[in-house]
């Protein structure tokens, strides 16, 4: 009963939340200035009338309040405009470019947690030895790397020096890989998986590792041991458990944004990518776009954050619903 | 409760003649020239040095003094729980005639909590905070007596009741936060007992609880150690605890023992120079030490000068640098074990100890 108070609280402040970013979004692409006006006005043998009936056909007509609460209502009903570039409506062109983005970026925050709990441990377990130097020494290094410089590194080795793997894009044109398109598609993202896995486990393992020597120090620790508690499961099922409460915030924000935060490995690998259309919409001036693609990143932000105080509820008994 | 006159006579008063040279079979733990250090190991910290201290079946030995002096390390390392890079550099710790400091790791690990059990200084951080503490006092029932999980949480509750919790049943379901501290030292104590060992190693189990509950609490250890008749190491750096819960006592002192005795002796007849400071400087309650009405006043005595810092564990006897009576040979060597009435022990130069030049 108390959880469907709380969520519903939540919600109504969920909702409100949106609101106000879908204001800050709409009313800050607004301030660029008329789109129209500003692609066309310089192109030869334009007349007023012509932009006009442009501004007419996009409803750019209107004085901004009535735009916005137009939009707002469309969006509502899940219809986000035409691209001014590919004239398709926007919804489809989230669906299709957001899909390519989870599909590098899922396998990647699972496959860095997996080795961020693994290295983390077992850093924290050996603390000031030379192996957890070595997991600090690589992790800091990761946090401390540009993007674009390790996926370049990357295309010059696999790509261009060994010729093992696909330097772009998401699948073949046109002949795929032994014949078989999901083998194709696979092959296409082991590097850009490879580029995002790196950078997640570096901030994880780091997290993790963090979290687990603080664990590690604590008194209940040591009484399970004194216990007699055998020493893989104080690790392993006890430590591990408390040590990975205080990443549930961070694997929030990685999830919640995921479908924004790879522009640059979709840049070096020309990969299909939301955050590819986000950036060439910006370029180019596609105001539908570049709206739709930011009220669907921050409406997923807000979610996975609702969701991560639920789950937080749910494993951490000293956290009560209100 | 400082006061010694309120401590019931136990069996220990009457003391037996045994030199110490001759360590008898009953012994149920013997620490025997115990030595903890910590890296560098080509310059090491010498935290523990030759520690050395006996503890009879059924008895409680109290180990006091002040922070730093390695009360708890050695009671961590009796469970071979050294936090690293701590280590066991040497020396013996006997338990039921084998050597725990020479066991295995999983060797240990089937001891613990089952012939060797602990009861931390703070109960608020002991208990696993995300599990229920019925769940957690059961993991161990399972692991070291195989129960199932009905049976396991029928015994919790069984000892719950012995520990004094109130409504036992509906307290197995309930988190570590959700209790008092005082009795979530229950609960620890419950777990301590769960698989009846032979000793309990009890760090300081009341310094972190206000005075009512502590208390509570040391009639509750008397009381079960009655009825269950184990050995217990309490270390505290409380007089008015050790006066009332002890039967021997060891005073301990920047990682070296000062004297060992049973602890009427010691309280009536302090011999070595820190436990003679340590005594004169606990409060008593039939003396002033404000300003009186005439103006007068009277200082509460205090040990001189302050703790050697660590760096300083070197040679010879570590409490010279604040001692009254230290000679200068005293800084030099190390005093060794001197036998000054039936089983009691003193480590001082000046008591009649041999002195031994330092290993460096």
């Amino acid at each position: 009963m108390r959880i469907f108070v709380f969520l519903t609280r939540r919600m109504i402040f969920a909702a409100l939340l949106m609101l106000g970013v879908s204001a800050a979004i709409f009313f800050l692409v607004n301030s660029i200035g008329n789109p129209i006006e500003l692609m066309m006005a310089e192109t030869p043998g334009m007349t007023g009338e012509v932009i006009d009936r442009m501004k007419a056909y996009y409803g750019l007509d209107h004085p901004p309040m009535t735009r916005y609460l137009l939009w707002l209502s469309r969006i509502a009903q899940l219809d986000f405009g035409t691209s001014i570039v590919y004239n398709q409506p926007v919804g489809s062109l989230i669906v299709t470019w957001g899909w390519q983005t989870l599909k590098i970026q899922l396998p990647a925050i699972l496959i860095a947690l997996a080795i961020a709990i693994l290295f983390g441990v077992t850093a924290a377990r050996r603390q000031h030895s030379r192996s957890d130097f070595a997991v600090m020494a690589t992790a800091l290094l990761g946090q401390s790397l540009p993007a674009f410089f390790l996926g370049i590194l990357l295309i010059f080795i696999f790509s261009y020096s060994l010729d093992w793997l696909p330097s772009y894009g998401a699948y073949s044109t046109r002949n795929p890989l032994w014949g078989s398109p999901t083998l194709d598609a696979l092959w296409h993202m082991v590097l850009p998986v490879a580029m995002l896995t790196f950078f997640n486990t570096a901030t994880l393992t780091l997290l993790m590792r963090s979290n687990m020597v603080d664990v590690l120090k604590s008194d209940f620790i040591a009484a399970m041991r004194a216990s007699g508690i055998p020493e893989r499961r104080v690790i392993y099922v006890h430590a591990l458990r408390a040590a990975f409460i205080p990443m549930l915030t961070y694997l929030g924000l990685l999830i919640g944004l995921m479908l924004g935060t790879a522009p640059v490995t979709e840049s070096v690998f020309t990969w299909p990518g939301l955050g590819y259309l986000y950036i060439s919409a910006i370029h180019q001036l596609d105001y539908p776009v570049i709206m739709g693609a930011s009220a669907v990143i921050a409406f997923m932000l807000i979610c996975t954050t609702l969701l991560t105080d639920v789950i937080y509820v749910l494993i951490d008994p000293r956290i009560s619903l209100e | 409760m400082s006061s010694l006159a309120t401590a019931k006579p136990t069996a220990a008063m009457s003391i037996d003649d045994r030199s110490m040279l001759t360590p008898p079979v009953h012994d149920l733990v013997r620490v025997e020239n115990l030595r903890i250090q910590f890296p560098p190991w080509n310059a090491p910290v010498r935290i523990i040095e030759d520690v050395s201290f006996q503890v009879r079946a059924g008895e409680t030995m109290g180990i006091v003094g002040e922070s730093g002096s390695g009360k708890t390390l050695s009671s961590l390392a009796i469970l071979n729980l050294l936090p690293p890079p701590a280590r066991i550099t040497g020396g013996r710790i006997m338990f039921d005639g084998e050597d725990l400091a020479a066991k295995s790791q999983g060797e240990m690990q089937k001891l613990r909590g089952r012939r060797l059990a602990m009861v931390f200084q703070n109960p608020g951080y002991s208990l696993n905070p995300l599990m229920t503490v019925g769940a957690q006092l059961g993991e161990i029932l399972k692991v070291h007596e195989k129960m199932p999980r009905s049976m396991a949480l029928q015994r919790v509750e069984e000892l719950f009741r012995l520990v004094g919790i109130t409504d036992p049943g509906s307290r197995l379901s309930q988190y570590p936060h959700e209790m008092s501290g005082g009795m979530k030292q229950r609960v620890c104590i419950a777990r301590a007992l769960l698989c009846n060992p032979a000793l309990v190693l009890a760090d300081e189990p009341t310094t972190a609880l206000d005075v009512t509950i502590q208390a509570q609490i040391l009639d509750l250890f008397e009381d079960l150690k009655a009825r269950f008749g184990m050995s217990m190491i309490f270390v505290t750096h409380d007089m008015g605890v050790v006066a009332r819960i002890a039967d021997r006592i060891t005073v301990m002192y920047a990682g070296q023992v000062c004297e060992t005795g049973d602890k009427h002796a010691i309280f009536a007849r302090p011999s070595h120079p820190y436990t003679q400071a340590l005594l004169a400087s606990t409060p008593r309650i039939d003396r002033r030490y404000a300003i009186d009405g005439e103006g007068r006043r009277e200082r509460l005595p205090t040990v001189g000068r302050a703790v050697a810092p660590g760096q300083s564990l070197g040679g010879g006897c570590r409490f010279a640098g604040r001692c009254p009576e230290a000679a200068p040979e005293c800084s030099r060597l190390v005093p060794q074990a001197a036998a000054i009435e039936p089983g009691r022990v003193v480590h001082c130069l000046k008591r009649g100890s041999a002195g031994v030049a330092s290993h460096d």
